[in-house]
């Protein structure tokens, strides 16, 4: 008899399966006669801490996933370890055996909980079991976080609570083992979402963040968290990390914008959107109405395009007849062939730790989350990030490479929220005037952990390094960080306190002094290279917020001085030359030692045309560009960056040769005249509309003086060109004497 | 059978080569029907209104470059061929056919020439 395809196939060894069903089955079940109560098995304790075995020296020993998901078939964390919990919760958590069971139960979730992610050892097994595994996951969240009034993740928190009384001096491994697990576990139910690409089974709203945020108010994490973190540099040493992983996981995508604003805001926000969404479908039907064809389908029209060397197209439809630059369009549209792009590998380690996609709340989560991050902001913001800090400066032991992206991309955000809750607070001084005039405007103290001299030696080693190892991910969130901290520098010049305005004066001499940070942030506008619309995003606005404010900076203090890497080759020559014949080889070394030192680094008078004027060349033009190629999904902040940005090139530096090239012509005329433009009711879109008419202006002029530029359109501009195409005579050069 | 032996039963075998696919390159680009067409053309079709119909002016532009284009290398849409062109314009052979074009309309090498 035949047997359908697969049907034979043993995922799990049988034996191991047996195995490990009989250890579930003996653990405990339902009983016969009181149906809705969960009865211990006699060996409880032992077969829990069997299963563990189980896992420990077959899953991960053998690096398999068979034991794992032989549980997931057997329904162990939702049909024993859940109920068992319950048990221990009812009981008023007085027996000592039943506290011990607890804590098995713990030891057990948290492995089963443990995000998959794809890594580089895989094997046949890791590969056959990681859907299986991601989908039953997901499951077990929703068991934790949504099971009748159960509260679950309060019960597990009272699993630790003991643990956290001992002061940390008495605290045995034991304690600190209870607390790590406690973490780890509700770390583990934040990362875990539903998968996209698995099948939707409808109910992904009990899984969701918004979710995952209201069981943590109601529940009492947030608190828990709260109390940790504020704690972190003396009772809570060990678990800044799985803290901040937390945090990371809680608040990575979350708009800030959105989450400050109150519900009627929030709510005209979104009627607002929709508005434009309903506007923008609109828009797109009136312009397929304007081309539609105003007779039936087999109508049958076509024309000729005639052209040169008597030639002629061909091209069919009624909606040709019109209008020449649709004809066009439309041969263009007919072409089949496409030019060959090179495939990139996507990333994939990045699962868990993507922080581009945007993630929706509703609004009780939103009110619950805001609630929490003002509370953090308040007593934690400080503690937790230099401590933080310092662990990963150190490279502590329980540090693993992803903390410091996590790391910066939670300190840019919380920065971002410090300055969206002070807008807030403002608005609503001016809405009701009198009561609150008195009141003593709040410093920057907050905040002040991340605005140190070592954050910022940090933040800029790291953004080297990984600048130049390539890690893209690593550098997008630096790069949001550093954003982040020049925009509440930015702020601070503003406070009326004299206290912050010299901190800031302090700070802003400090980022903008040293001229390898001026590089840095033109060398990565430079370099990109398709990496993805979020880095896009991060070094467009880096560098847009670094030039405006270094701009103004510099204009407030005239004479200001920067350290800079002169290469003094000649004198070093000359310093080699004459060494040998000094006698005292040892002390002239040092000495030459320390002028080498001076003379490496100079300051110089800082000129911020001549940096202006780096950024302004063909590469960054690219990037700018390629950023702008997004212009339907932008908004009308992004939509500025770039605007202000091609405006500095062409009227502020004068050259507005680099924007003269086909496809750019092309992308802003599109822009402007569609098909597909950008809304017209928008204010963003006069001021693109004049920017793009001014620069056609005068490409256009330019053409007419200088015939060879219809060559040069084609092209990106060489450098020896460059002076001639833009001023029409060759650089001045002074003769030499 | 004697078929056998004249070979008739043999098998011939025919390789097919596949024709060359056509491609632009610098070869394409510089042919008369490349960027030599593209400067005669321009001289001769290109009239500009100037100020006041900057949008008519580009799309005029962006016409007779596609159509140029379009008679080039009738294979790429125009975003395509505009960025093979552009990459093309980093070779050497090209710089150097570029920095020709250029010193062409330069006035102080008209003054030579006249």
């Amino acid at each position: 008899d035949s047997v359908a395809f697969g049907q034979g196939v043993q995922v799990v060894d049988p034996d191991v399966r047996a195995h490990v069903y009989s250890l579930v089955t003996a653990l405990g079940g339902f009983n016969g006669e009181d149906a809705d109560r969960y009865v211990l098995g006699d060996d409880a304790l032992a077969c829990l801490r069997d299963i563990r075995r189980w896992l420990k020296l077959y899953d991960e020993k053998y690096h398999r996933m068979d034991v794992a998901r032989c549980l997931g078939e057997a329904n162990l964390v939702n049909g024993d370890l859940l109920p068992i919990f319950s048990l221990w919760w009812s009981s008023s958590q007085k027996s000592k055996y039943m506290s011990r069971i607890a804590l098995a139960c713990l030891e057990l979730l948290v492995p089963l909980t443990w995000p998959v992610e794809v890594h580089g050892e895989m094997t046949v097994n890791h590969h056959r079991h990681f859907p299986y595994l991601q989908h039953i996951q997901v499951s077990y969240k929703r068991g934790l976080l949504s099971r009748g009034n159960l509260n679950f993740l309060r019960t597990i928190i009272r699993i630790g609570l003991p643990s956290m009384a001992v002061p940390r001096s008495e605290r045995t491994t034991r304690d600190d083992g209870i607390l790590k697990l406690v973490l780890y576990l509700l770390r583990n139910i934040v990362v875990i979402t539903p998968n996209a690409r698995l099948a939707a089974e409808g109910d992904e709203e009990e899984t969701s963040r918004s979710a995952t945020i209201n069981a943590f108010q109601a529940q009492d994490v947030f608190a828990l968290i709260l109390t940790m973190c504020s704690n972190v540099g003396d009772d809570f040493n060990m678990q800044d990390v799985v803290l901040l992983e937390i945090l990371f996981h809680l608040v990575k995508g979350v708009n800030v914008e959105k989450l400050f604003m109150d519900d009627a805001q929030r709510s005209a926000k979104h009627t607002d959107e929709l508005d434009t969404l309903l506007k923008q479908e609109s828009s797109l039907r009136r312009e397929y109405a304007k081309n539609a064809p105003t007779r039936h389908g087999r109508f049958g029209t076509m024309i000729w395009v005639k052209r040169d060397d008597a030639k002629v197209s061909t091209v069919s439809g009624q909606d040709v007849l019109k209008d020449r630059q649709a004809t066009l369009q439309k041969m263009d549209e007919s072409k089949k062939w496409n030019r060959p792009q090179r495939l990139r590998a996507r990333e994939n380690s990045a699962l868990n730790n993507d922080f581009s996609t945007p993630a929706q709340l509703n609004s009780t989560a939103s009110r619950n989350l805001r609630m929490f991050v003002e509370e953090f902001l308040d007593s934690s913001f400080n503690p937790l990030f230099t401590h933080v800090r310092k662990a990963l400066e150190r490279e502590a032991d329980r540090v693993v490479p992803i903390n410091s992206r996590q790391f910066f991309y939670t300190v840019a955000w919380f920065l971002e929220a410090e300055r969206a809750r002070r807008a807030r607070q403002q608005e609503i001084q001016l809405q009701d005037e009198k009561p609150i005039k008195e009141m003593e405007p709040d410093g920057f103290g907050l905040v002040a952990g991340v605005l140190d001299q070592e954050t910022f030696v940090f933040l800029n080693r790291s953004m080297q390094n990984s600048f130049d190892q390539k890690d893209w991910e690593d550098l997008n969130a630096e790069m949001r960080c550093f954003t982040q901290i020049l925009l509440t520098v930015q702020e601070m010049t503003q406070s009326p306190l004299d206290e912050d305005l010299e901190i800031a004066e302090n700070i802003q001499n400090r980022i903008f002094y040293e001229e390898t940070t001026h590089d840095r942030v033109l060398a990565i506008i430079r370099e990109y290279k398709d990496q993805g619309f979020g880095y896009l995003d991060a070094c467009t606005e880096l560098s847009h917020v670094f030039l405006r404010m270094l701009e103004r900076y510099s204009k407030e203090n005239v004479d200001m001085q920067v350290r800079s890497r002169r290469r003094t080759r000649r004198k070093n020559i000359e310093a080699q030359t004459s060494a040998p014949e000094d006698n005292n080889e040892g002390h002239a070394s040092d000495d030459e030692d320390i002028i080498e030192a001076e003379r490496v680094c100079r300051e110089r008078k800082f000129d911020f045309k001549r940096l202006a004027a780096k950024f302004c060349n063909q590469k960054c033009v690219d990037t700018f560009v390629a950023f702008t190629k997004f212009f339907r999904e932008l908004n009308s902040g992004q939509l500025k960056r770039a605007h202000r940005y091609f405006y500095r090139i062409a009227f502020k530096q004068e050259m507005s040769v680099l924007l003269f090239r086909v496809d750019i012509l092309n992308l802003f005329y599109r822009m402007i005249k569609g098909p597909g433009a950008m809304d017209s009711s928008k204010p963003i879109f006069k001021e693109w509309e004049e920017l793009s008419r001014q620069i056609i202006r005068r490409m256009i002029k330019k053409i007419d003086q200088r015939p060879a530029l219809i060559t040069e359109l084609l092209f990106s501009k060489m450098n020896s060109t460059l002076f001639y195409l833009e001023y029409g005579h060759e650089k001045q050069t002074l003769p030499s004497v | 059978d004697s078929g056998l032996s004249l070979g008739l039963d043999e098998e011939v075998k025919v390789t097919r080569k596949r024709l060359p696919v056509a491609k632009l390159d610098e070869a394409r680009l510089l042919s008369q029907t490349g960027i030599p067409r593209l400067r005669r053309t321009a001289k001769q079709n290109l009239k500009f209104k100037g100020k006041g119909h900057e949008f008519s002016d580009a799309a005029r532009l962006l016409q007779f470059y596609q159509l140029w284009l379009d008679d080039l290398f009738p294979r790429a849409k125009f975003a395509d061929g505009l960025t093979i062109i552009e990459k093309l314009g980093h070779n050497k052979r090209l710089q150097v056919m570029r920095r020709e074009w250029i010193e062409d309309e330069k006035p102080s090498a008209q003054v030579d020439n006249t």
